[in-house]
């Protein structure tokens, strides 16, 4: 049996079953739920695909990021161009949103890998501050007025298969060699050049897998709202998505989830409250951070705990040994 | 020479301006040099100092100094609560989760003021009469006098204050070293506070003035403020104090200039792309030291 | 045969020449130690062989070929790994993969293969962590795979930095203040350790205090005093030169002249 799931053809179909299933499940929540908390639920996806891709830059590679939103308006205005302007289909459109989005993403990569810490923060906040005057400014995507007429081909399956399907490969990458060369530059830089890693290269491999999803999430958040402008991606856009990752807990996958569900549907929960909500929510921001100042998920190693749980009679014999 | 009287008009515009975002500058500035964090929140306390000054205006028909007095003071206290409540508690944990603590005042502050005052831009009343010197062809107005002598007059008490005073050097002894400071009985809490209170005092100060200058007031009008200011802090290299000032009047400076060239569109973008361009060749800002890697 | 050569190495930090025209060669499968008061610019030594560091004047170059201007990524590739004084290790991830890491550069895997997870390169993971276990197991960690590394005692960390850079097998390891916080029996361990990894065929270059240590398992000794190398010889040709006596005792008590 075990040997069987090791089967690499096996874990191929395992992967695929996997997506299916999301799509059918999610055609079949798509039919019942009610259409308010049908967009809840999208935006839940679309600010989690956005999220994965921030948390390895920020969380995993330790390169705090506070422009997110440039990728994905990146993604958002160059994927409907694709559709609207030159009649691709959409499934191409999101491809393309993402694909530029990571090519600005390694041209951002490049200089910032100077910077550090605080500056590369502050790097990143003005190159999405200059990417949206440069949206306000543009012919081809309308300027401030906004670009219009996209189509709302976004559909609840696509949305959760594409988040699924990040989650797999973030995953994936976190275990790998890879990840572990970007999780060792977010713990010591020098420590990883001195064991033989090139952090240069790892965190443009993570600014460019990151801005992809922002760039995706983009593209998916365009043909969901049909109607895109500039003010749709400032500093606030950037910190919302921030926020889901810290809140998740830096790192953590389980967490960006739980993040971007919390955070996401957080304001619309807080909608009863209505005057009110965007005052709690702050304070929610602050009360979380004191409380767990780590994130929810931080600290909170599912597989070694996990694993722990199952290796206990072992581990026991091990410690009365010293 | 009209090249250069336009010139100079526009120095002079640059240097009102520049003057406000060096003032919020400094808080940045300062509660970095000491603690090595980034307070998002004060952009909204510039904007509390705005709209402290409009209510104080409006209520008492007080002079321009009492309002200006009275934001300062309420920012102060209003800086030193949020310090209090939303970082202290963080000062042990990591940079990231303080930031985000910081975002979420900052969202509180804004929205709270939409609450309480609406989401509309609100006139500042007139408390003096504008008045407009000539000097040669180029015009000053008593706004942009006030505006420049207070921010000056503000900095250099500053300046006096952290060069001078025991407190002062308490500070410049923080930033060089938190620990060694606490073991030489400097009591690390306070001179936090005072921080805060002193680097809020000036984000409320440039609230009122902003509010004069600019005859408006909006609940969001801390965001791209701040984040301007920001890049004045970082730009004139963060934890220097001169170096705060300079890059507030180099963001003012390009900004105006940027207007006159007819780029005015893009005018938000220049504050920013310069301060990429300095961060990537001169990391460390105009003024900062150049931070030494040892191994 | 010299596998590191050191020729007329000098770097300054302003007006502070730290290492001052150091002539040294280090000699394939030897335990070679550098010592010196604080300050002496023993670490600055261990930096500027790993490129952490680009020399003033001057050329270092293993088994022929010159480090300098190699980015220290590629320096760790050809086969120079070391640890540091100040404890450098990934603190929030586990021992494991702190070894792991170290193996980073005998590792082919990239983007495609993590995302493909294709069957050579679970191969290769695999071989990663049975080589990083050995590592472990050498060093007497591989109780403690799953512990983060911060939660390690003093001693455990140094051990584990030498696994960190021991997995990736390479021809010379530098080993900054190994012995450094770790008790008098953790330090007989250690001692038998290194002399355990030096019989597999490692060069070793060691910076160390304890002069019991020193004294116990390196086959030559130089020693540093204000960047100049003064001596250099067995223990006991060392021990009985009158320029390290001076250098040790000369202005006052061992390890009490820090420069800055
Ligand atoms: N990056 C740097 N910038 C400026 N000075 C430096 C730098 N690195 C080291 N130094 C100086 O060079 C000198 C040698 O330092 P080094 O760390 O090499 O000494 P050491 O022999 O390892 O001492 P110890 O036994 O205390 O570890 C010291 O005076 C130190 O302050
Ligand atoms: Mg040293």
């Amino acid at each position: 049996m075990k040997k069987l799931l090791n089967n690499w053809i096996v874990q191929v179909l395992l992967f695929l079953s996997l997506l299916g299933l999301t799509a059918y499940g999610s055609q079949m929540i798509n039919d019942i739920i009610p259409p308010y908390f049908l967009m809840i639920a999208f935006f839940i996806g679309i600010n989690l695909i956005m999220a994965l891709g921030l948390n390895l830059i920020t969380g995993v590679t330790g390169q705090l990021s506070l422009g997110h939103a440039a990728f994905m308006s990146i993604g958002a205005y160059s994927s409907a161009i694709a559709t609207v302007n030159y009649d691709l289909p959409f499934l191409l459109g999101v491809l393309i949103g993402g694909l530029i989005a990571s090519v600005f993403g390694v041209i951002i990569g490049f200089p910032t890998l100077r910077l550090t810490g605080d500056y590369l923060a502050i790097a990143t906040l003005g190159f999405a501050e200059i990417v949206r005057v440069q949206f306000t400014n543009m012919k081809i995507t309308n300027g401030a007025i906004g670009f219009l007429g996209i189509e709302g081909s976004t559909t609840f399956p696509i949305v959760m298969t594409i988040a699924v399907l990040t989650i797999c490969l973030m995953v994936w990458l976190e275990n790998s060699r890879n990840g572990r060369a970007m999780l060792a530059i977010r713990e010591d830089e020098v420590a990883s050049s001195a064991v033989g890693i090139n952090t240069t290269l790892y965190k443009i491999q993570a600014f460019a897998i990151g801005a992809f999803c922002a760039g995706v999430g983009g593209a998916l958040f365009a043909h969901t709202t049909t109607f895109i402008q500039p003010t749709d991606f400032g500093f606030q856009k950037s910190v919302d998505i921030l926020s889901i990752v810290v809140l998740g807990g830096l790192g953590s996958i389980p967490g960006t989830i739980i993040g971007a569900i919390v955070l996401t549907a957080a304001p619309e929960i807080l909608r009863p409250l209505s005057n009110y909500r965007m005052i709690v929510y702050g304070l929610l921001l602050v009360v979380i951070m004191i409380f767990r100042p780590y994130g929810l998920m931080g600290g909170v190693n599912l597989r070694q705990a996990l694993r722990r749980a199952m290796m206990f009679p072992k581990k026991k014999q091990a410690g009365r040994e010293e | 020479m009209p090249i250069l009287n336009n010139l100079m008009q526009q120095l002079v515009n640059g240097l009102a301006l520049g003057s406000i975002y060096a003032l919020i500058a400094l808080g940045y500035t300062m509660v970095y040099g000491i603690i090595g964090m980034i307070n998002f929140a004060y952009g909204e306390i510039f904007m509390f100092g705005a709209y402290a000054g409009l209510v104080l205006a409006l209520t008492n028909y007080v002079n321009v100094y009492v309002a200006l007095l009275g934001a300062t003071f309420i920012t102060m206290v209003l800086g030193v609560v949020i310090e209090r409540v939303a970082y202290r508690p963080l000062r042990r944990s990591s940079r990231l989760s303080a930031l985000i603590s910081a975002i979420g005042v900052s969202f509180f502050l804004s929205s709270l003021m939409v609450r309480v005052k609406g989401p509309n831009t609100r006139g500042f009343p007139t408390l003096f009469e504008n008045r407009i010197f000539e000097i040669g062809d180029f015009q000053i107005t008593i706004y942009q006098i006030v505006i420049i002598g207070v921010a000056g007059l503000l900095m250099l008490s500053l300046h006096l204050f952290v060069t001078y005073s025991k407190m002062g050097r308490a500070m410049r002894a923080c930033a060089q070293d938190q620990d060694a400071a606490s073991l030489m009985g400097v009591n690390i809490d306070r001179v936090i506070s005072v921080t805060f209170a002193i680097g809020s005092g000036l984000a409320g100060a440039a609230g009122v003035l902003a509010g004069i200058y600019f005859n408006a007031v909006q609940p969001y009008m801390g965001l791209l403020a701040g984040l301007k200011a920001f890049a004045a802090a970082v730009l004139g290299g963060i934890g220097s104090i001169p170096g705060a000032m300079i890059g507030g009047l180099v963001i003012g400076l390009t900004e105006i200039l940027g207007v006159t060239v007819n780029l005015s569109e893009y005018k938000d973008a220049f504050a920013f792309a310069i301060l990429i361009l300095v961060l990537l060749f001169k990391p460390s800002g105009i003024m900062g030291r150049k931070a030494n890697k040892k191994v | 045969m010299s596998l590191l050569t050191l020729d007329n190495v000098t770097i300054r930090f302003g007006g502070l020449t730290a290492v001052d025209t150091v002539n040294l060669e280090i000699n394939q499968g030897e335990i070679l130690a550098l010592i010196g008061p604080n300050g002496a610019g023993k670490s600055t030594v261990f930096n500027l062989i790993t490129s952490i560091y680009q020399p003033t004047e001057g050329t270092i170059s293993l088994a022929g070929k010159s480090l300098v201007r190699i980015p220290t990524h590629k320096i760790a590739e050809m086969g120079i790994t070391r640890t540091f004084q100040t404890i450098r290790l990934f603190s929030e991830l586990s021992v494991l993969d702190n070894v792991k890491i170290g193996a980073h550069c005998r590792g082919k895997a990239g983007l495609f293969q993590a995302f493909t997870r294709l069957p050579g390169m679970k191969r290769e993971e695999a071989e990663i962590e049975e080589k990083a276990i050995k590592a472990l197991e050498f060093l007497d960690l591989a109780t403690k795979c799953e512990e983060m590394a911060k939660n390690l005692s003093y001693g455990e960390q140094r051990r584990l930095e030498i696994a960190r850079a021991l997995v990736s097998k390479p021809k010379l390891l530098l080993l900054d203040e190994p012995a450094a916080g770790m008790n008098p029996q953790e330090k007989v361990v250690l001692m038998e350790m290194i002399r355990r990894i030096r019989d597999t065929g490692i060069t070793i270059f060691l910076v160390e205090h304890d002069m019991k240590l020193v004294m116990g398992i390196s086959e030559r000794i130089a020693v540093l005093d204000y960047g100049k190398l003064i001596a250099e010889g067995t223990p006991l040709e060392v021990r009985s030169n009158n320029a390290v006596i001076e250098a040790y005792l000369g202005s006052g008590k061992f390890k009490s002249r820090i420069r800055r």
